[in-house]
């Protein structure tokens, strides 16, 4: 996405000639509304592809060019240019939506890079069919045992509590299993923003390798994150509290 | 969303729920994952040495109620065949069988998964080799 935005001519603005990026949206000199075919979220934003980023600038930055592409701006304007303000800012609120969340964030980033998460489990199995084999988890196994041993540990206390709901220790070990998975929720969010800035490293080096090992890691990462958040949301319902 | 009959039946009355001993070599154990919704699935099943049938299986799914419905399907499927006629069921046959809408063919892809994990597993504790095990089909019939 981005070499192709590095590689494409300039665009001239329809209103004063400017020699735009073609990533623009807006002319550079006089401001007017340029028909642009890039849909990059971060571009829409100016930004590169960094992850680590000022939610509150992106904010700002929202509803000011919220308010510069609003259709209602663009009542008289040709029907070409209604067309255009309609779309951006239909791209503008989905590109806010993704950017400002970190996970959602995230996974716009690794689906540029041609990542697409919800689609692993279905190229490993059909991999495995196509060659009689077995399919390549994308879960490491040892992590899927403790997953695995989690819910069942999880199971258990809840059986026990159900039946027994006045019983304060088994409560009490809900309680315990709850902090425990909050915790690893915070850690998990941690070691992503961490991933980030080694992502946005190796963006600013222009380092294949290390951003190639940062995808993968945050692939991983992502994984572990949608068991876990699961295990917190089964706890807080075995607790009632949600 | 409405879950169709059948995947309510295997919900409300999943068949072959538990475990065998993972350790035993008549045992294949196949432990997998969506990540995408955070399911997992553990089938194993018991495999006739003599005639490579499938004598038993047993699961534990933890997910939704389509991904309990096909792995209890999946075990009840694979009981009775040999493990060469098991690798040829495919999620689309669950899928058609359970009526499972297009949001929930994740689950189908699990439960084949864990149908090939399991055989893979038993084939690796027992030496079989992957594409050699024609001739012995034959003779479970």
């Amino acid at each position: 996405m981005t070499q192709i935005l590095a590689q494409s001519a300039m665009a001239e603005c329809w209103a004063c000639d400017t020699q735009n990026d073609p990533a623009a949206y807006l002319c550079a000199a006089c401001g007017k509304l340029l028909p642009s075919d890039s849909t990059d979220y971060f571009a829409l934003f100016g930004l590169t592809h960094r992850l680590t980023l000022d939610v509150a600038a992106l904010e700002k930055q929202f509803y000011r060019l919220s308010r510069k592409l609003h259709p209602d701006l663009y009542t008289r304007a040709s029907k070409e240019k209604r067309q255009w303000s309609l779309e951006k800012s239909a791209l503008l609120n989905d590109a806010y939506r993704a950017l400002r969340d970190p996970i959602a964030r995230t996974e716009y980033l690794l689906e540029t890079e041609g990542i697409r998460l919800e689609e692993q489990s279905r190229d490993a199995t059909d991999a495995a069919r196509a060659t009689g084999t077995d399919k390549q988890q994308v879960i490491p196994p040892d992590m899927l045992e403790e997953v695995f041993e989690l819910n069942m540990q999880l199971e258990e206390v809840r059986m026990a509590a159900a039946s027994n709901s006045q019983d304060p220790e088994l409560m009490a070990n809900l309680e315990v299993a709850e902090k425990n998975f909050t915790a690893q929720m915070e850690a998990l969010q941690q070691q992503l923003e961490s991933l980030w800035a080694a992502w946005d490293r190796a963006l600013a080096d222009n380092d294949a390798a290390t951003k190639d090992a940062a995808k993968q890691a945050m692939v991983a990462l992502l994984n572990r994150r949608s068991y876990i958040r699961n295990l917190v949301r089964d706890v807080r319902q075995a607790l009632g509290k949600s | 969303m409405a879950y169709s009959d059948k995947v309510l039946d295997h919900y409300t009355h999943p068949r072959n729920v538990g475990q065998m001993d993972k350790g035993s070599a008549e045992v294949g154990t196949g432990l997998v994952g969506a990540p995408e919704c955070g399911d997992v699935m553990r089938l194993q099943i018991k495999v006739n040495p003599e005639t490579q049938v499938i004598e038993d299986a047993k699961f534990k799914t933890f997910g939704c109620g389509s991904a309990i419905a096909s792995s209890s399907l999946a075990t009840e499927w694979v009981k009775g065949k040999t493990v060469e006629e098991a690798m040829q069921i495919k999620n689309t046959d669950i899928v058609k069988e359970l009526s499972l809408p297009p949001v929930k063919i994740h689950c189908s892809v699990l439960a084949e998964d864990a149908i090939r994990a399991a055989i893979g597993d038993w084939k690796k504790k027992n030496g079989v080799q992957e594409s050699s095990a024609a001739p012995m089909v034959a003779t479970a019939h």
